[in-house]
């Protein structure tokens, strides 16, 4: 496919990497095509280069990367618009979410929105803590099952005493269905509600990483926008202070 | 706070920004091209020194606004190559746009031409800003 020195290869594909990564929050689709169509650029560039210098290799290639730019050059303001489609490419709720709480409270409210923003984000925060604290306890309460469970039927004696002293105290309707079954079958109750148990946990951990990439995007867009007001409200003072400034240093003004 | 260089550079950018998507169009108005050999019509008479990645974010965004049509085409040599043509709608807005560039231009060129007047006050606010 094409006829690059081993040392070529390495500088296009070290470029090729650095490219990738900037675009990494673009869909993966549309990324590779532009990656195919920077890499045809490269080819053919360092083909014309050839045919016109008789300066080695590497500093041919090296010629052809710099004309062609930094990478942060390359994918310059690609970054935001597909952070911005991702919302309704990846159809996550908690992206159109953010999209709607910035539509809301963002861009008309001011400074008043930067504080319910942060309230939001606050909150969401704090939802997802709390999703982990009970995700924690559901594995706590599935692992103790277990253990409760392997016990009742490996260790009928040691389950007694602990109902003996307390430790696991059944009433109502639970001891009602307890004492219709057999050891046998408490043990096994114990064990596949473990299992359920487990089985939620595992879940919640598996749903977790949509909500925490959920959060980090709208904290990355909220950021984003801070940063866009950041420098919209330093235009609005500035030029302002610059002009104060010049007017008392100009002489006979 | 003082205008810098920095300040300059950054209105160059600002400046070309439009006009070189302008340009492309104008180019991708007469033949279709792939990104290099766009980019080699751009440059060729050598009168802008143009960072050549610049142009694919460009492409980019007429490709997603419906400006342009891609299609890849399999090269005799290298990997298979993107070229870009106007769309219809592009050809139309191309159209606009240059009767806008050209009202734009004329309005910096009378500029230049009014400055040559005897307006000293207008004169000194030019000299202090810089």
């Amino acid at each position: 496919m094409n006829n690059y020195s081993d040392a070529v290869e390495k500088i296009v594909e070290s470029y090729m990497d650095r490219l990738k990564t900037r675009l990494r929050p673009v869909p993966a689709r549309e990324r590779d095509e532009f990656l195919q169509e920077i890499r045809s650029h490269i080819y053919e560039s360092y083909l014309q280069v050839a045919g016109n210098t008789e300066s080695d290799d590497v500093t041919r290639i090296l010629e052809v990367l710099g004309k062609l730019g930094e990478p942060s050059e390359v994918v310059a303001d690609r970054l935001s618009e597909a952070m911005m489609n991702s919302g309704t490419r990846r159809k996550f709720p908690l992206h159109i979410v953010a999209g709607v709480l910035i539509a809301l409270f963002g861009i008309p409210l001011g400074f008043g929105g930067v504080a319910v923003l942060a309230g939001v984000l606050v909150a969401l925060t704090g939802i997802v803590l709390s999703f982990y604290a009970t995700m924690a306890v559901v594995f706590l309460a599935g692992t103790l099952l277990l253990v409760l469970g392997l016990t009742r039927i490996y260790e009928p004696a040691v389950w007694d005493k602990l109902l003996t002293y307390g430790v696991v105290q059944m009433d109502g309707p639970v001891a009602a269905l307890f004492g219709q079954l057999t050891p046998l079958g408490q043990g096994v109750l114990m064990l596949i509600l473990a299992g359920v148990f487990v089985i939620c946990g595992l879940a919640m951990l598996w749903l977790g990483k949509f909500l925490t990439r959920g959060l980090r995007f709208l904290f990355t867009l909220v950021l984003d926008w801070i940063r866009k007001l950041a420098t919209r409200v330093r235009h609005q003072v500035f030029p302002k202070e610059r002009e104060i400034l010049q007017f008392d240093k100009a002489p006979g003004f | 706070m003082r205008y810098t260089e920095d300040g300059r550079d950054n209105r160059v950018v600002q400046l070309r920004k439009g006009i070189i998507e302008l340009a492309v169009m104008a180019v991708l108005y007469r033949d279709r091209h792939y990104g290099y050999s766009l980019v080699r019509v751009l440059t060729e008479d050598g009168t802008i020194s143009l960072k050549e990645g610049t142009i694919y974010p460009i492409l980019a965004r007429l490709d997603r606004d419906g400006l342009v049509r891609s299609e890849w085409v399999e090269s005799d040599q290298g990997p298979p190559r993107k070229y870009y043509a106007l769309s219809p709608a592009g050809r139309r807005l191309f159209s606009q746009l240059s009767e806008e560039l050209d009202l734009l231009v004329s309005l910096v060129k009378n500029d230049w031409a009014a400055s040559e007047s005897p307006d000293t006050s207008g004169k000194k606010l030019l000299i202090r800003k810089r």
